[in-house]
């Protein structure tokens, strides 16, 4: 690999970062003309999937593929520059987000939310977008916050949408937290600066590896990567940092919430995936934690115990608060977003397992674990909050209160809900099947008794709040909302494709299989991420311009 | 000499944003968040350190030769540019949601607006 690999596959790294800001600045321009921006807006969704499929053919998964491709911004050599990467990892999270933005998009295209005169929504929503498809794309860390703070700001406004008395107070609380977090995260970035003399995340990786040839003293690292993983799990929402949850996913509109739920809290389990096992992974530190009132103490050689630790605990509390919460929910909405607490907690679960893992066969297979879940997740959380939106169009309401016996008043869309609970509870043959599996598989492979019961209370009491649900607005007898109600057949029909794709997922389960093994090996495979990326050293820069300047 | 007050400064900015962070008012609470993510960048640009110059690592020097006792490191005052203009507009948009908030609650109490679910 030469330091700056020219050509398609390098161009195509950026392309989908290109084709969303185009559309958003597009959107922006046609503010005032709803059709052109109608179109320019699915314009720019369409050319979004077949970018990533793309980077998905030519970058990873096609004959010829190499693997991982680089794009170094301005064409300045890493790490002096700001390097964008796409390996097997970024490409599987690109792909979940691309599925599910266009099934949002054309949503939205149909139900404006607000009425036609909000022309911002849909540069927004691009900027949303772009925002999360930097994050999966940057080889930076300080890149990484700048794309958190693109994507938090779109998704401030989202929040404050509505404009009503609850929507504007959700969205205080919201960027006061998400401010917060900020300053956390430059807290992290900067202390990781001035440990180790930078930020690109496979020159870190490097110096990380063989810290005594680059003259650092690496300890602090493990407390800094502590800082930036409490940074994640509230992008995540992993308790102790669920409470936004439930009031900014009530306050958003529903196809936005299913983008937050589905786009933007992958970016944080992303990002704890990347940080941990691509870059901090290979650190030498010595970590020796004791911990005398549990009588447990974390040990290891690099900061990974430290991080399997707290993601244990966060994780079990997600599942269980999660599911609990949403039991007693009295609103659609209520009850996915407590579940989405959840269910994340399912996907944090395998990964703390692989941080935690003997071999490198059980940290790949519970990475490709929680990926897959992490898919089914998306996809069933997606198409669950698209349906309270469709439920909302149709009859004003999303309130169990007010509902009853939409089964019979609209059996496609009560069948494409059927399907997405029960790949959330995990039927096969449902994508969620193969995300439970998996998951119980990798704990069972760890020979972990008590996270198996833990996950088993899990899957239990998504079935109670599953079926509490179907019973609340399906079943029964129709009340005056849903007697009333006109269903729109486009946005069913959306519900039924992400239903179709939810059976395809599980049918054809083996391609999606070897793409998150693709997804987990290019997590774990730090020295490839390296070798990719090629961060020079300023002798060697100097060299090759011959002796500078 | 220049570490200790820069680690005193940080703390105090930090102090202070936490303890209006935890007042009552809303806009007190907006002006603990400027005041927190401003500790944040003095934070940052203080972790470039602070070390002699020369000609290689600070360009404008290099036609020039005058000795120069002191400087930092510039990669940091780069990154702090984008955080100075990410937090200010930021603050911005906080404070304008909580006129909105006012708008719709007439109060600005923080406890107020946590009983008015």
């Amino acid at each position: 690999m030469t330091a700056t690999p020219a050509g398609t596959a390098s161009t195509l790294v950026i392309a989908p970062m290109l084709v969303v800001l185009v559309a958003a600045a597009g959107t922006l321009l046609l503010g005032r003309h709803p059709r052109a921006r109608t179109a320019v807006s699915l314009a720019g969704g369409a050319g979004y999937a077949i970018a990533v499929a793309a980077i998905d053919w030519y970058i990873v998964l096609g004959p010829d593929a190499p693997g991982i491709a680089t794009y170094q911004v301005g064409d300045l050599p890493a790490p002096f520059g700001i390097t964008l990467v796409a390996d097997g990892l970024s490409a599987f999270m690109l792909t979940m987000v691309a599925i599910l933005g266009i099934a949002s998009l054309v949503f939205s295209t149909r139900h404006l939310p607000g009425g036609e005169g909000r022309s911002y929504y849909f540069p927004l929503f691009h900027f949303l977008a772009l925002g999360v498809t930097g994050a999966f794309l940057t080889g930076d860390l300080f890149n990484l916050f700048v794309w958190f703070e693109v994507m938090l700001m779109a998704s401030y406004v989202f929040v404050a949408y509505s404009g009503g008395p609850q929507h504007t107070r959700a969205a205080f609380w919201y960027v006061t937290l998400n401010l917060l977090a900020s300053a956390v995260f430059l807290l992290g970035v900067g202390g990781i600066y001035a440990t180790t003399g930078t930020l690109n995340m496979a020159d870190l990786a490097q110096r990380l590896a063989e810290p005594a040839a680059y003259g650092l003293e690496p300890v602090p690292v493990v407390g800094l990567l502590g800082l930036l993983l409490s940074v994640f799990a509230i992008k995540a929402g992993l308790v102790p940092f669920q409470f936004w949850i439930p009031t900014a996913y009530r306050a958003a509109p529903p196809q936005i919430t299913a983008l937050l739920a589905g786009a933007t809290k992958k970016v944080g389990i992303y990002a704890i995936i990347r940080l941990s096992f691509t870059i901090f992974a290979g650190a030498e530190v010595a970590v020796d934690l004791p911990l005398p009132l549990v009588d447990v103490a974390i040990t290891g050689d690099s900061p990974l115990p430290f991080v399997g630790a707290a993601l244990f605990v966060m994780a079990a509390g997600s599942i269980l608060l999660g599911g609990i919460g949403a039991v007693g929910r009295d609103s659609m909405e209520g009850v996915f977003a407590y579940s989405s607490i959840g269910q994340v907690g399912f996907i944090a679960i395998p990964v703390a397992i692989a941080t935690t893992a003997a071999g490198p066969e059980l940290r790949t297979f519970a990475i490709i674990a929680a990926l897959v879940y992490a898919l089914n997740h998306t996809l069933a959380k997606g198409l669950l909050f698209l349906a309270v939106g469709t439920v909302r169009s149709a009859t004003g309401t999303s309130r169990f209160a007010d509902l009853g016996g939409l089964a019979k008043r609209s059996p496609p869309l009560a069948l494409a809900v059927f399907v997405g609970s029960l790949a959330l509870v995990g039927i096969p043959p449902l994508s969620g099947f193969f995300g439970k599996f998996l998951v119980f598989d990798a704990a069972a492979r760890a020979g972990s008794g008590p996270v198996l019961v833990l996950l088993l209370v899990g899957s239990l009491l998504t079935i109670a709040y599953a079926t509490r649900l179907w019973n609340r607005s399906f079943w029964g007898a129709r009340t005056d909302a849903v007697e009333a109600a006109t269903v729109d057949p486009v946005q069913v029909a959306i519900l039924v494709g992400l239903a179709v794709a939810i059976i395809a997922v599980g049918v054809g389960f083996e391609p999606v299989y070897e793409f998150a093994e693709t997804a987990a090996e290019a997590a774990l495979d730090t020295e490839g991420y390296v070798d990719a990326v090629d961060p020079q050293t300023a002798s060697e820069l100097a060299g090759s311009n011959g002796g500078g300047h | 000499m220049t570490g200790i007050v820069l680690a005193a400064a940080i703390g105090t900015l930090f102090a202070l944003g936490t303890f209006l962070l935890l007042r009552r008012d809303l806009i007190r609470v907006v002006w603990g968040l400027a005041i927190i993510s401003q500790a944040a960048n003095v934070y940052l640009l203080a972790m470039g350190g602070i070390a002699p110059a020369t000609a290689e690592s600070v360009p404008i020097l290099a036609g020039h030769g005058e000795h120069v006792p002191e400087t930092a490191d510039p990669l940091v005052q780069a990154l702090v540019l984008t955080a100075i203009v990410i937090g200010f507009g930021m603050t911005a948009f906080a404070l304008v949601l909580s006129y909105r908030v006012y708008e719709e609650h007439d109060t600005l109490d923080v406890t107020e607006l946590g009983e008015s679910e």
